[in-house]
């Protein structure tokens, strides 16, 4: 029942954003922008529609209607009440759904706002189309509705893996994030159709492009978090281009977001800003395409048969080329300014997009080229984190010394110099700090001593910037976010040269002196739980005068029947003590697992986090004229 | 420039760009390692396990010689029961046997020799797997036979009793 009126309300919401797109062309044909708030409704209407479904959608989970195809496949009467609802978003015809219903809401909140009626009624239109081209996708190929006779009695269930409250809410944000840059891409489109791509489109399009660049931080956050603890390989990031189909907006955005900036204050860049906001949500689509289409193979591949994945890049290549046509044909030739001096923000704000491009381009190499290469000749090459750290380790700290110079200079005049001497008094510091901190560490890695030199650098800037001037509460936003950034690279660099992995075989009552830990395999305990049985094994680590307990498990679970190994961190806020145990591998009475010995790991997520506050500020800043 | 050509330009890219994913999408994705018994051992350079900077050429190694590859590394349980076997090998023959360490941490594959014994005449590290798959692995472990530069048969799995006599067998 709720299938069939789910399955109405998508065709309406079809039919009503196909024929709104008529008539806002015939609406801007004319040049007559009356009547507008009828149009404003419908727009308004497809979301309540598209709501309704997805509630539809999630109601069909929690009551396991298994006459569902989508329920059938992913869920299961005894998966608690927040997996079955999670689980509507954890699989490919429901995460379309959420990518529709997101889609709809950006145009929700973008008809609330007070602009020109054509820019606005274009806008709607690109919004429109995309709404439609992936109503037509979801409809006809990956229907989230479909009916199966007979009624099975019982679901399939849902991967383990994916029982997690983290993954719950994990592909929610990223989702806020890809799609929010929708909406700044239909709103450049529109602002370049009209000939409007001015400081005030900037402006407005700032608070759209801060909301999904947060929501993106939040998300690719999430799901670094998730792989760390969940999937018991002892890393954060692993350079898998799932984790770079996320990375790949999230660079265009940052560049996105600063020369934006620039846009907004100094009415420079244009086409620079309007091509990255094209190329933010190509990228975006990019990352859907790569991580559904099972052109890679992932745990997020859901879209196993191939014709979807051909129609979803048959779709993008048309907004690619629709979108870069109007790009090229509307692109507005500006007047270029002067600019007499180079040590200004501006500048810097454009050194650094480039780098950003830089990286972005090292990301979608490694991403791409392996694909194409297998495709044309058939040979498979693996690109490893070597590939990335080393080309872009070197880059990286002209990129954070720049960042920490960049927010001291004026916009429209030469500095006074005032700052500078306070500069370099800041870097001396840091290079002792650095200098100590290896000593003491007793290691001579420069790559390290320049990692730590340079986050530490940014880090003291950061707070003397927070501390320069009295009106905190408006750079609150670049503070936090570099203030988070300079953490994250800090955290990065100590756990990347710190980190220890011991493999393991132990049986209970052993005892191991590995390095510097004893560690002591205490018990194991059995346990049940509500659709998994459980056995924990309980081990004793000493590290110096500390000790902590920890305690991996494995899980069988009942449906689908599956083994997960569940992994145990302990963390002091300096180090996170680490074990995983090797699934499949039990040897009379022994059991294989990993140690890992993971310092600062706490500290890197609480730099994803002030970067997201940072972000999350920005949104509430009222007077955007006086910002940065 | 004119702007038509450059939309001509453009779309020709993503066209091309189209029929390489379009090819890659449609690909089976079932992962076949090539076949290799009665082929020659591909031309592989390898890192030597001790010696950073030194290298290893599976051709050169394997020309005119008969050498046992051992895939291995300290993670894989099965390794330990074949070690005995490995070193029953070398115990018994003068072949020479390659280990490669097929993505393992230096450390812990040092532990290993050290706990278990070295069978190896030589060790090479493959950090990442690359040259395990051009060498057509499926896994860990897993040992090839070369003489005189062909792989002459391939055992799946740890080898045991019956697979050394086999071993012992082809060398002469």
């Amino acid at each position: 029942m709720a299938g069939s009126i789910a399955n109405f309300l998508l065709s309406v919401s079809l039919l009503l954003s196909i024929s709104l797109i008529f008539l806002l062309t015939i609406k801007i044909n004319k040049k007559n922008f009356e009547n507008l708030s009828v149009i404003y409704l419908c727009s308004d209407g497809i979301f309540y529609l598209l709501f309704i479904s997805f509630i539809l959608l999630v109601y069909s989970f929690i009551v396991s209607d298994f006459s569902n195809l989508v329920v059938y496949q992913n869920s299961h009467t005894t998966k608690p009440l927040f997996y079955k609802i999670s689980g509507s978003w954890a699989n490919h015809e429901g995460s379309m759904v959420l990518f529709i219903l997101i889609l709809s809401f950006y145009l929700f909140i973008f008809t609330k706002k007070k602009i020109d009626p054509e820019l606005k009624c274009f806008t709607i239109i690109f919004q429109l189309i995309l709404i439609f081209i992936f109503l037509v996708f979801l409809i006809f190929t990956s229907n989230p509705f479909t009916k199966i006779l007979p009624t099975p009695v019982q679901g399939l269930g849902l991967n383990p893996i994916l029982q997690d409250p983290l993954l719950a809410i994990h592909p929610p944000f990223l989702y806020f994030g890809y799609v929010g840059f929708s909406i700044v891409f239909s709103f450049v489109l529109a602002a370049l159709m009209t000939k409007k791509l001015n400081s005030f489109w900037s402006r407005e399009a700032h608070f759209f492009i801060l909301l999904a660049w947060s929501f993106l931080t939040i998300g690719i956050g999430l799901g670094s978090f998730w792989a760390y603890y969940e999937l018991g390989w002892g890393g954060y990031w692993f350079w898998d281009p799932v984790e770079n189909a996320s990375l790949m907006p999230w660079l265009a955005a940052t560049a996105l977001l600063h020369s934006n900036i620039v846009t907004q204050k100094k009415n420079l860049l244009y086409s620079w800003t309007a091509l990255l906001s094209i190329f933010t949500f190509i990228l975006s689509l990019l990352g859907t395409f790569l991580v559904r289409s099972g052109v890679l193979n992932s745990v997020h591949a859901f879209a196993n048969d191939p014709f979807r994945g051909l129609y979803i890049l048959i779709t993008i290549f048309l907004i690619i080329f629709g979108s870069l046509t109007i790009f090229l044909l509307k692109n507005p030739s500006y007047q270029r300014k002067n600019n007499s001096f180079f040590f200004q923000k501006d500048n810097f704000i454009l050194i650094n997009n480039c780098f950003l491009i830089f990286f972005l381009s090292v990301v979608l190499v490694g991403t791409v080229y392996p694909i194409i290469l297998n495709a044309i000749n058939g040979e498979s090459i693996s690109i490893g984190p070597i590939y990335y750290n080393s080309i872009i380790k070197p880059f990286l700290f002209v990129f954070i010394f720049i960042m920490a110079y960049g927010p001291f200079l004026e916009w429209n005049k030469n500095s006074n110099n005032s700052f500078i001497k306070n500069l370099l008094i800041l870097f001396i510091i840091s290079l002792v700090f650095s200098l100590i901190f290896l000593f003491l560490l007793n290691n001579k890695n420069i790559s390290l001593t320049l990692g730590i030199l340079f986050s530490f650098y940014l880090f003291l800037t950061v707070i003397y910037d927070a501390f320069r001037e009295k009106k905190l509460s408006i750079n609150l936003s670049r503070i936090l976010a570099h203030l988070g950034f300079a953490t994250v690279i800090f955290a990065i660099f100590i756990n990347g040269y710190f980190a220890k992995e011991i493999n393991l075989s132990m049986k209970v009552g052993d005892k191991k002196q590995l390095e510097n830990f004893l560690i002591e395999f205490k018990n194991t305990k059995s346990i049940k739980g509500p659709n998994y049985d459980q056995i924990t094994a309980n081990f004793l680590v000493t590290d110096g005068n500390k000790k902590v307990e920890l305690t991996p498990s494995i899980r069988k679970y009942n449906q689908p029947a599956q083994f997960t190994s569940e992994t145990s961190i302990k963390s002091n806020f300096i180090n996170d003590y680490y074990f995983a145990i090797n699934l499949s591998q039990f040897n009379d009475n022994k059991i294989s697992l990993r140690f890992y010995y993971k310092p600062l790991m706490q500290c890197l997520w609480l730099g994803v986090i002030l970067i997201s506050c940072g972000g999350i500020f920005g949104l509430f800043k009222k007077k955007y004229e006086n910002t940065i | 420039m004119k702007i038509q050509y450059k939309i001509v330009i453009l779309f020709v890219i993503l066209v091309l760009l189209f029929l390489a994913f379009g090819r890659a999408l449609l690909k089976d994705k079932t992962y076949q390692p090539t076949e290799m018994v009665g082929k020659k051992v591909p031309n592989i350079i390898l890192n030597d396990f001790n010696n950073k900077n030194k290298k290893i050429s599976l051709v050169n190694l394997t020309n005119n010689n008969f050498v046992v590859i051992n895939i291995w590394s300290s993670w894989c349980i099965p390794c330990k029961e074949e070690n005995y076997f490995l070193l029953k090998i070398k115990k018994n023959s003068k072949i020479n046997i390659l280990g490669i360490n097929y993505k393992d941490q230096h450390t812990n594959a040092l532990k290993f020799l050290k706990d278990f014994g070295n069978p190896f005449n030589l060790i090479a590290s493959d950090t990442l797997g690359e040259a395990s798959i051009q060498l057509g692995a499926y896994g860990v472990p897993e040992t090839f036979v070369v003489k005189n530069g062909i792989i002459v048969a391939k055992f799946l799995g740890p080898i045991n009793e019956e697979i050394t006599g086999t071993i012992l067998n082809l060398s002469k």
